[in-house]
């Protein structure tokens, strides 16, 4: 429990010294109910905790400038209460010096204090006449007070504010004093703007943005005034539907002109302004220097560059042509290097061989006869005509430095070498010479290499393949083919297109031809044996033996055995094959079968090549 | 009108929804109240909450644990290659990003964190709105105090994806001060709360003031070498000692069994804080070998106690930092799942012996009831202002006092205006004075701090005099003290039964 002292005698309340630190600056946690409120106060910028002591503050200080600068209007007695709507009513209230800046609290006191001073009961107690009803102009106090209280009439009475100057300055008269003369009027038109922070005109020093600011604004004007208050007729006042439609038609209409006329207006004094304004003028000057600066910069810019690559061009031209030069001048250089080596070498070939034979001859060619020293002779001109420098070189070296014997094996050796080297290279060039005729021979013979590889029993086989499979056969070359393969004795695979080809050139060959190799097949086939079946059908049967290794031969008694019972059980047996099976003992259903295929395979190829046989003498006929 | 508030942890996420003036911690389909904060891939489809958490054994490269220490990392952080390395989910660079590589059977994709959290809201509004019946979408999220602006960016990202009007970002202790309603009361009064959240994986300490009704905060401190998770891993580490003891196989280097005993160890943990002890039963723990271990509570005590001891160090170091003792902190709240650990209260009381433990919300649902009390207030509201920086204000920097005497003679002070104190702002008193005196005298005083006023700090002093003598009664003197934004004072003091009034107002000194 804290209680207070008593004072000190002769002290009063005093502050002795002024707090020692201001507030800080603190981060609060966004959180509570409490933050919430704080900051909606603080957003509305007021604050609970001192918005009495500031109204209570605000409130004084109207009463006093109010008491103070009311001004009575002196004709206020004389005014028509009939005629309220030409009465200014700030001045019948005493505002006429505030006008639209008066708030609603002053306008409130206004009133009052007027009420206070001409209500008709005041007057009549001070013996003052009263005019009867509502013809006292006391009437006009409360009109002006209506007028002015709401604020949809108060801003239609003041769009029409008799005191507002609505002149538009001509250009003329601002020629030389431009700021004085427009600035005081766009200062009084800001009041009819909706938005607030009406841009300055500014002095001849406003920068450019300013400027621009300032004239978009002033042509993008957004105006509050309306004309309602000068409507001609009173909605109020009509009588039915129909009329008050009329009137409010007619009102539109008016208001829109007058809102016309007044954006006219506000046009045309922008329009003066900007064609007066000097630092317009300045400004497209300055930026008419600019561009032409830029302009003339851009042609300076493009002259130097164009100089530059001019320039460039030439350097580089010059380094071309002296590259060139430079170049040529080598290459002939070397030429004359290279030429002169030659001679060199051709100057020392020649020495060498000239040595070579004087060396040879001094040992006489390495022989005594006259013949064998003949053919050295040849043969060491041979040696110097081939041989290279530097072996040359070698063999004088050899020839110089040893005996007789030693040089003409060394000799000897190279001759040997050379000759061999002539007789390869001599066979290369036939090599070449038959490969180029072989491949011309291929190229004109159409499938040459392999009509080659035809013996005689080819073709034979391969015309009777022809007849024994007639045109129309399914894939009838490819039949041909494999019957060739399989028939053929020479072992070569062929394919159908062999097939064809070779068909082909033997059809185009004369009937002659044909015949010719028929008769040739027939002699040998006479010349062979007299049971031609027979080979014929060993043959098959051996290669249709070959893939199934793995059983063993038919025996005659098994083969007679077999026919029989192909007999005694014809074709259509029930069971056919098992009875079969089952009559030849030691062999199974699929063996027989088997067998019996190949007996028929057998048989057809007989009785093909008989008919071939038939034919062909047939045609010898 | 409904609106829900979310916290967004380290391990696990939990709603309330606030409906009808009151906020409550709504269960999610699975019926628990807290939803483990982790999101399985699997071929084609997600999984979200316990699902995940519990395949995490066979799929655990593909499930995305602690997605919110990653959210709106930069790779230029430091602290972030830790929690990368940690992570089992690999995560690679892209773009100065992060993003989780989820291998889903024939391919791999990319994952934003962004669309992980964005599968934590969903589900959490999902929650909501079952509980609710209808669909909400207004929410207030909670960050920790030490989320950056990309980090904040990126869960505001993540919250609109799925769905979510983010009314404001609150920081966690502001919510958890704010669900135990402290100072929202009344607007007076100045205290000092310590928050104490021992979250999965970090210790979040702060000292917030709260004065007028709004919360400043005055230190924190983030530690994340403790968590809950620590707890379990140094249990799961006693278990696999114990397997090892009677079966002699050494499981440590085994990551699944270590998962296996992980999730033992954690099912364990939260039944000790209710329990005396609990059981440990994993089947077929290792090589077929089933594990069975009984672990009191004064055991589990026992292995933690380097954790706990590092638990109460953190506090001491917090409050040196301020320079506090702990007289100071007029209440403590608890919050994070792992502050249900009955020891660790323990410890706390003993550190403040005279204060108010606030225990009374379960501490993992703390921070999303604040949260949703907050979302309550903004709800409806309209232009609400979203600043992204806590907001700067004018706060009066020393006490006023006045100085009397009490009961036995002594000089006494009393603060009249407290420091810190959101300007503008108005203070009332009503003051007693001895009736059997004529004149009062109220010398005022600042200071700062706890430092007593001296002499040479009185400013003013205000004089009433002519008061009507009460032989057995007392004066009231009423002394409204009002402070503008700049910190100029104004004081009046007027005697509520003659109605005399004095007045005075002090500037600034310049």
């Amino acid at each position: 429990m804290l209680l207070l002292p008593g004072a000190p005698d002769g002290q009063g309340t005093a502050v002795t010294r002024a707090l020692s630190a201001a507030s800080v600056i603190c981060q609060v946690e966004p959180v509570g109910r409490w933050y919430e409120a704080f900051i909606k106060r603080r957003n509305r910028n007021i604050s609970a905790s001192f918005q009495e002591l500031e109204d209570k503050k605000e409130l004084s200080e109207e009463s006093e400038d109010e008491e103070l600068q009311l001004e009575e209007f002196p004709m206020l007695k004389t005014l028509d209460p009939k005629d309220w709507k030409n009465q200014d009513h700030y001045a019948v209230l005493g505002l006429g010096h505030i006008r639209y800046r008066a708030t609603q609290k002053q306008i409130k006191a206004a009133h009052k204090a007027m009420v206070l001073k001409h209500h008709p009961d005041k007057r009549k107690a001070a013996g003052e006449p009263i005019a009867e009803g509502e013809n006292d102009y006391f009437t006009c106090i409360t009109k002006a007070y209506e007028m002015l209280s709401d604020p949809v009439k108060r801003r239609a009475f003041n769009s029409i504010d008799p005191t507002f100057d609505n002149s538009v300055p001509s250009k003329n008269e601002a020629k030389d004093n431009f700021f004085e003369v427009f600035s005081p009027v766009f200062e009084r038109n800001s009041r009819w703007s909706n938005k607030k922070n009406v841009p300055k005109l500014g002095d001849m020093n406003s920068s450019f943005e300013d400027v621009d600011a300032f004239y978009s604004f002033w042509y993008n004007f957004d105006s509050w005034r309306e004309f309602s208050y000068l409507d001609e007729e009173e909605k109020e006042k009509a009588e039915c539907r129909d009329e008050r439609r009329w009137i409010e038609k007619q009102n539109r209409a008016a208001r829109a002109q007058r809102k016309k006329e007044e954006m006219n207006r506000i046009r045309t004094l922008v329009d003066n302004a900007y064609s007066c304004d000097p630092r317009i003028k300045k400004f497209k000057e300055e930026e008419k220097a600019k561009k032409e600066a830029e302009k003339k910069a851009k042609v300076e810019a493009k002259r130097k560059e164009q100089e530059a690559k001019e320039k460039q061009r030439q350097a580089e031209l010059e380094a071309a042509r002296l590259a060139k030069e430079k170049e040529e001048e080598e290459v002939r250089q070397q030429a004359l290097l290279a030429k002169k080596e030659k001679e060199i070498q051709k100057k020392a070939i020649k020495k060498e061989r000239q040595k070579l034979r004087t060396s040879c001859k001094n040992w006489n060619y390495f022989s005594d006869s006259e013949a064998e020293s003949v053919k050295m002779m040849e043969e060491i001109e041979k040696l110097c005509d081939r041989l290279e420098l530097t072996s040359l070189q070698c063999l004088n070296d050899v020839l110089t430095s040893t005996t007789k014997e030693e040089g003409k094996a060394a000799v000897e050796k190279q001759i040997e070498e050379i000759n061999e080297q002539i007789r390869k290279e001599k066979e290369e060039a036939e090599a070449r010479i038959r490969q180029a005729s072989k491949s011309t021979e291929k190229s004109t013979g159409g499938g040459g290499s392999s009509s080659k590889n035809w013996s005689e029993d080819d073709l034979q086989l391969l015309i009777k393949a022809v007849n024994l499979f007639p045109a129309g056969t399914n894939s009838r070359w490819e039949v041909i083919a494999n019957y060739m393969n399989l028939h053929s004795s020479s072992g070569i695979k062929r394919t159908a297109k062999d097939v064809i080809s070779k068909a082909k050139s033997l059809q185009k060959l004369d009937p002659h031809q044909k015949d010719d190799i028929n008769k040739k097949a027939f002699d040998k086939f006479k010349k062979e044996h007299g049971v031609v079946p027979q080979s014929d059908s060993a043959a098959p049967s051996e290669r249709f033996e070959g893939p199934c290794t793995d059983f063993t031969p038919w025996t005659t008694e098994e083969q007679k055995l077999l026919e029989q019972a192909l007999k005694t059980y014809p074709v259509n047996t029930p069971e056919r094959w098992e009875k079969i099976a089952s009559a030849v003992p030691g062999r199974s259903k699929k063996d027989c079968m088997k067998r019996y295929k190949e007996l028929v395979e057998m048989v057809k190829a007989k009785k093909a090549a008989q008919e071939q046989v038939m034919n062909a003498s047939r045609a010898k006929k | 009108m409904a609106a829900i508030g979310v916290h967004l942890g380290c391990t696990s996420a939990c709603v309330a929804v606030y409906k009808d003036g009151r906020a409550h911690v709504v269960a999610n389909d699975a019926g628990d109240r807290v939803t483990p904060a982790v999101v399985a891939y699997s071929e084609n489809e997600e999984v979200v909450g316990l699902a995940a958490k519990q395949s995490r054994i066979r799929n655990i490269s593909n499930t995305v644990m602690k997605v919110k220490q990653i959210l709106g990392r930069s790779p230029g952080d430091l602290q972030v290659q830790k929690y990368i390395t940690e992570s089992k989910c690999p995560v690679i660079e892209k773009n100065g990003k992060f993003q989780y590589e989820i291998d889903t059977g024939e391919e791999t994709k990319l994952v934003n964190p962004e669309d992980v959290v964005k599968l934590i809201f969903s589900k959490m509004k999902e929650t909501a709105q079952s509980a609710l019946g209808s669909d909400v979408s207004d929410v207030v999220i909670t960050v920790p105090f030490d989320f950056g602006e990309n980090q904040k960016n990126a869960l505001g990202e993540a919250a609109g994806a799925a769905g979510f009007n983010v009314l404001r970002l609150i920081h966690e202790p502001s919510a958890a001060l704010l669900a135990y309603g402290i100072g929202q009361d009344s607007p007076t009064g100045k205290s000092n709360v310590l928050v104490y959240k021992l979250g999965g994986t970090s210790l979040s300490i702060s000292v917030i003031e709260v004065n007028s009704g709004m919360y400043r905060v005055l230190a924190t401190n983030t530690d994340d070498s403790i968590g809950g998770v620590y707890f379990t891993e140094a249990l799961a580490q006693y278990l696999a000692s114990e397997f090892q003891r009677s079966f002699k196989h050494d499981v440590r280097g085994n990551a699944r069994a270590m998962m296996k005993l992980m999730n033992s160890a954690d099912v364990a943990k939260h039944s000790l804080s209710t329990l005396g002890s609990a059981n440990c039963f994993v089947d077929s723990l290792y090589d077929g070998l089933d594990f069975d271990c009984n672990v009191s509570r004064a055991r589990f005590e026992l292995i933690c106690s380097p954790l706990f001891n590092k638990c109460i160090e953190v506090i001491k170091n917090l409050l040196e930092q301020v320079e506090f003792t702990s007289d100071d902190i007029n209440k403590v709240v608890l919050c994070g799942g792992s502050a249900r650990i009955p020891k660790l209260q323990q410890l706390i009381k003993d550190l403040f012996p005279a204060v108010e433990l606030l225990n009374s919300i379960p501490p993992d649902e703390v921070i999303p009831i604040g949260a949703a009390t907050e979302a309550g207030i903004l709800v409806g509201k309209e232009n609400i202002l979203l600043e992204e920086e806590p907001l700067a204000i004018e706060c009066s920097a020393k006490d006023i006092l006045v100085k009397g005497v009490d009961e036995s003679g002594a000089n006494r002070f009393t603060i009249l205006f407290p420091s810190g104190t959101p300007l503008p702002a108005r203070r009332q008193h009503t003051l007693q004075a001895p009736g059997s005196i004529s004149s009062v005298c109220l010398e005022l005083y600042e200071a700062i701090g706890k430092h007593s006023a001296k002499d040479e700090n009185k400013f003013a002093q205000i004089i009433l005099q002519d008061l009507d003598k009460k032989e057995n009664g007392l004066h009231d003197i009423l002394a409204v003290l009002t402070m503008k934004r700049d910190g100029s004072l104004h004081v009046t003091c007027t005697d509520q039964d003659t109605g005399k009034c004095e007045a005075i107002t002090v500037e600034v000194a310049s």
